[in-house]
């Protein structure tokens, strides 16, 4: 099964998981999820997904100058990605007991 | 290295183009986190391994950060820009900010006399910045300017070559500039406090801001409309007050001691004849017979008894002078010093220099 599908519905739980303890500048939370185990994802979709969280006000950001390149953006959660990020958490948490009550049922 | 450099630009001009259909601030906050992360990768990439192989085309980078956003789909291509424009709002907005801070320069090397004058950099300043201000601390679209390119390349000389060390060196004094920009603005400020108070106000508080810009601008380019024209203030402000200062120490004694041709400063003349004898009652003339004076240093005495003296033609030396006895005015005969015999060619130095000081020999009171 082509797990870049499954991951699309949850970037946000993982980005913002990742981002919990410690803020990250992008390729930083990119290099986090992979070093998690998500081997698949694409940086391209981790850097939409910062956008989107930071529009929907879950994250907030800052810039740290860099003496070689370009100036990183640093992304930190706030209150309402904590808030969201226990909610989801809990979703995800019941869909996958469910889903592996639905397994075991087929694996007996 | 170069090739590499390439490389980043030209995915980056795909990206941006790919992205052109959305608001331009928004744009502007995806290619500040993308071009650090097209920057960091290239620096990864292995000798014959390039950006499109790890990332893929531009386009298709551009469309999955789309769809992750939540961005709407592009629609349609959209039509090509009419022309390339030559006034963009990034274009007047930097070529504002260089104009005020030449403005300013020369303005703030007049500030302390009309410190009203610093207005019109002000307000070309704000007109500037607020083009551009919606664009993200990054101002992108301003870096990308082939003027701000062009001046990017120059100011990064290749590595190890003696112009990259001058550079890295300066970019090490600029905390330190930070602070003595400050120290000049403060004292341009204290030097307006007693003629000026709204001057006063307007330079001081550019001074305390000034201390925050420095390291501000380093973080959000916005922070140069403020940080560049400072320092140009603080640099006019230098000049002035070195130029104040020299006109105190240097400008006046010069100009004080300045009075006319050589010749009037003699008060009195000495002629000698060829055996060193000092010749009395010689009466000067110059080419056109005009009489030749010496600055009148004397008057002639008014005995109250006798009616005034005998006038003395101005150009017949050497002079009588005058000295008061007992409240008496009395004519002095000036004695000099005869030049020595060796010497005679020279005009009698001793002589010319002191025959005021040289205490009068034969005192004969007028009749």
């Amino acid at each position: 099964m082509d797990t870049s599908q499954l991951l699309k519905g949850v970037l946000d739980l993982a980005v913002l998981a990742v981002l919990r303890k410690d803020d990250g500048y992008g390729y930083d939370v990119v290099r986090r999820l992979r070093a998690g185990g998500l081997d698949e994802v694409g940086d391209a979709s981790v850097y939409g997904t910062l956008r989107r969280l930071y529009n929907a006000g879950m994250l907030t950001s800052y810039v740290v100058p860099s003496e070689e390149g370009p100036h990183r953006k640093y992304y930190s959660i706030n209150e309402t990605g904590r808030a969201r990020l226990a909610e989801s958490r809990e979703t995800w948490r019941s869909f996958a007991s469910t889903l592996d009550g639905l397994l075991e049922e087929v694996a007996a | 290295m170069n090739t590499q450099a390439l490389g980043v630009e030209y995915y980056l001009t795909g990206m941006r183009a790919a992205l052109d259909d959305l608001p331009p601030n928004e744009v502007a906050e995806i290619m500040e986190d993308v071009e650090a992360h097209i920057a960091e990768l290239s620096s990864e990439l292995g000798e014959n391994e390039s950006l499109e192989q790890r990332l893929g085309p531009p386009e298709q980078y551009a469309q999955e950060l789309r769809q992750a956003a939540g961005y709407p789909p592009r629609t349609e291509r959209l039509p090509v820009t009419t022309k390339k424009q030559l006034l963009t709002r990034p274009r007047a907005a930097v070529w504002g900010l260089v104009g005020a801070t030449g403005v300013t320069l020369l303005a703030g090397a007049a500030a302390l006399r009309e410190p009203g004058i610093l207005l019109l950099p002000a307000v070309i300043l704000v007109l500037s910045l607020a083009l551009v201000n919606d664009r993200g601390p990054a101002q992108q679209e301003i870096m990308n300017l082939p003027e701000t390119i062009r001046l990017k390349k120059w100011l990064t000389p290749e590595p190890g070559t003696p112009a990259e060390r001058a550079i890295t060196y300066l970019r090490s004094l600029q905390p330190a500039w930070w602070l003595v920009r400050a120290g000049l603005l403060g004292l341009g400020a204290v030097l307006l406090a007693g003629r000026d108070i709204l001057g006063f106000l307007a330079i001081a508080a550019v001074a305390v801001v000034s201390v925050f810009a420095g390291p501000r601008a380093k973080v959000d380019r916005r922070w140069l409309w403020f940080s560049l024209p400072a320092s140009a203030l603080a640099v006019g402000l230098l000049f002035q007050v070195i130029d104040v200062t020299a006109g105190q120490l240097g400008y006046n004694p010069s100009r004080s001691s300045y009075s006319g041709p050589v010749a009037e400063t003699y008060e009195n003349i000495y002629v000698y004849d060829e055996n060193g004898k000092l010749l009395s009652n010689v009466t000067l003339y110059d080419q056109d017979g005009q009489p030749i004076n010496a600055r009148q240093g004397y008057t002639s005495c008014y005995d109250s008894d006798n009616g005034p003296e005998p006038v003395i033609p101005a150009n017949r030396y050497p002079r009588p002078k005058v000295a008061y006895q007992n409240g008496r005015c009395y004519t002095v005969e000036p004695t000099v010093t005869a030049p020595s015999a060796t010497s005679s060619a020279e005009p009698p130095s001793s002589a010319s220099a002191t025959p005021s000081s040289v205490p009068p020999t034969s005192v004969s009171p007028s009749k």
